[in-house]
């Protein structure tokens, strides 16, 4: 389990694509053959998303030794579970995502404890420092679209969308932190979405 | 209400919902296509603001993640393909029920509903068959309603009742124990007299309590109690209004 130094790391950031060189097909025809017990293809699949399914998750729990342990168990599912996922039921992107969100938010409602949580921002903020080279470079593509989408919605559909996805509200606990009805807390999530489904030209599975 | 559950479909999505929720919603799903399908973009769609939070995780994550790969054994295809979009009834209120089940068995009180906790042996062994019919027939029900709010001190309690079958599910799912030693305890309040529903042991926080007899009672509710519970609530942290 030792650091394999950053030769390592410049090795398996080539391959990462941008967005425009990765259709989402390639992440459906790999999860395909891992189903079919494709170890190599599992490691494409790993090259492809962890970085997503990473950041996502240490984002969600502020926790960069958490988020690594617990992004650990979750492509460890992935490959347990390859064999279930069902293209007509939607993306290899929006299952993945489903298991890791979910898992991350089981965790974060698990332990949530302000003094914990605290502790935990603070720790956040020791980034291992290849990270915001590394995240700068990869990363920019990926985010700009979602950026892009995100500043248009209103700000209000903008602060229950990122305060349930990315911190792992409930729709109850943005009600309260944002003192919104909680009627309209699930009508912004739910046109907040919409809007970010036109803007990201995403569409139902074929 | 039944009538505008739909109106969850965002949080939903967003998984901003706890575990009776989602156990009530995907039910909806099962009987409404074009719900589905608006489920399914949406999720699609969640699933893209991942690529909003990129940040390369530690080189030494692929070596960890591909040596436990290499130990770990595969799951096989279900064997019943479920069709475009479509799940069984059956399959989704057992999976509901099975959630619901787990969440009282288990120390923690949030599962991800097709995780493979809920098929844990040791769980599917804790949990009573016949309560678990009955706690599928309530979800079930044509006229279930779901009510929630949080506790005081954190954490949620969570209704779902049917009138026609005049019972309901309670799910308690407090964040923590109760503090310095005390338990919690469920209520009912019938024509103004509170009636206990059930004790936790010391130091648990999560319950699944079928209560009977909803259509007199007006609220649900939680308190804090010394060990062992109280003839009368001293400290109620919840109360949910029962219409």
């Amino acid at each position: 389990m030792a650091e394999s130094g950053t030769s390592r790391r410049a090795d398996h950031l080539v391959p990462v694509p941008g967005p425009d060189a990765e259709p989402p097909a390639v992440a459906d025809e790999l999860l395909r053959a891992v189903g079919r017990g494709d170890e190599q293809a599992f490691g494409r699949l790993y090259d492809l998303l962890a970085p997503r399914v990473y950041g996502l998750i240490r984002r969600v729990l502020r926790d960069p030794a958490l988020a690594e342990e617990v992004t650990q168990e979750v492509l460890v599912e992935v490959w347990r579970r390859a064999a279930r996922f069902d293209p007509a039921q939607g993306s290899a992107n929006a299952w993945v995502f489903t298991i890791a969100h979910r898992r991350a938010v089981d965790r974060v409602r698990a332990e949530q404890k302000a003094a914990d949580r605290t502790v935990r921002a603070g720790a956040a903020a020791l980034d291992s420092p290849y990270d915001s080279v590394a995240d700068e470079v990869s990363g920019r593509l990926e985010r700009r679209q979602v950026r892009h989408c995100l500043d248009a919605l209103t700000g209000l559909q903008r602060e229950v969308v990122t305060l349930a996805y990315y911190q792992g509200h409930s729709y109850p606990q943005v009600a309260e932190l944002l003192k919104t009805p909680l009627g309209t807390v699930k009508t912004r999530m739910r046109d907040g979405l919409i809007r970010l489904r036109d803007c990201l030209g995403v569409e139902a599975t074929a | 209400m039944i009538a505008d559950i739909h109106s969850l479909v965002g949080a939903y999505a967003l998984d901003a919902v706890d575990d009776l929720e989602r156990a009530a919603f995907e039910r909806h799903l099962a009987e409404c296509e074009s719900c589905r399908a608006e489920a399914a973009e949406l999720r699609e769609t969640a699933a893209r603001l991942a690529d909003g939070a990129w940040s390369v995780p530690p080189p030494r994550l692929r070596d960890a993640v591909l040596a436990e790969m290499a130990e770990t054994r595969q799951l096989p295809p279900e064997t019943v393909r479920t069709p475009r979009l479509r799940r069984s009834r059956r399959f989704l209120l057992t999976a509901a029920a099975a959630v619901v089940v787990a969440a009282a068995g288990a120390g923690t009180a949030v599962h991800v509903i097709d995780d493979q906790r809920v098929r844990d042996q040791e769980v599917a062994a804790r949990a009573a068959s016949d309560r678990e019919a009955q706690v599928r027939a309530i979800l079930a029900a044509p006229d279930v309603v779901l009510r929630g709010q949080e506790l005081r001190d954190g954490g949620r309690v969570t209704v779902a009742y049917s009138r026609a079958r005049d019972t309901g599910v309670v799910l308690l799912a407090a964040g923590a124990p109760a503090r310095s030693g005390q338990v919690y305890q469920l209520w009912t309040v019938r024509s103004e007299v509170p009636v206990s529903e059930g004790v936790l042991a010391a130091g648990e926080y999560s319950a699944v309590r079928i209560v009977r007899g909803m259509s007199s009672a007006s609220v649900v509710g939680v308190s804090v109690e010394p060990p062992g519970g109280s003839a009368r609530p001293t400290d109620m942290v919840a109360g949910v209004k029962i219409v």
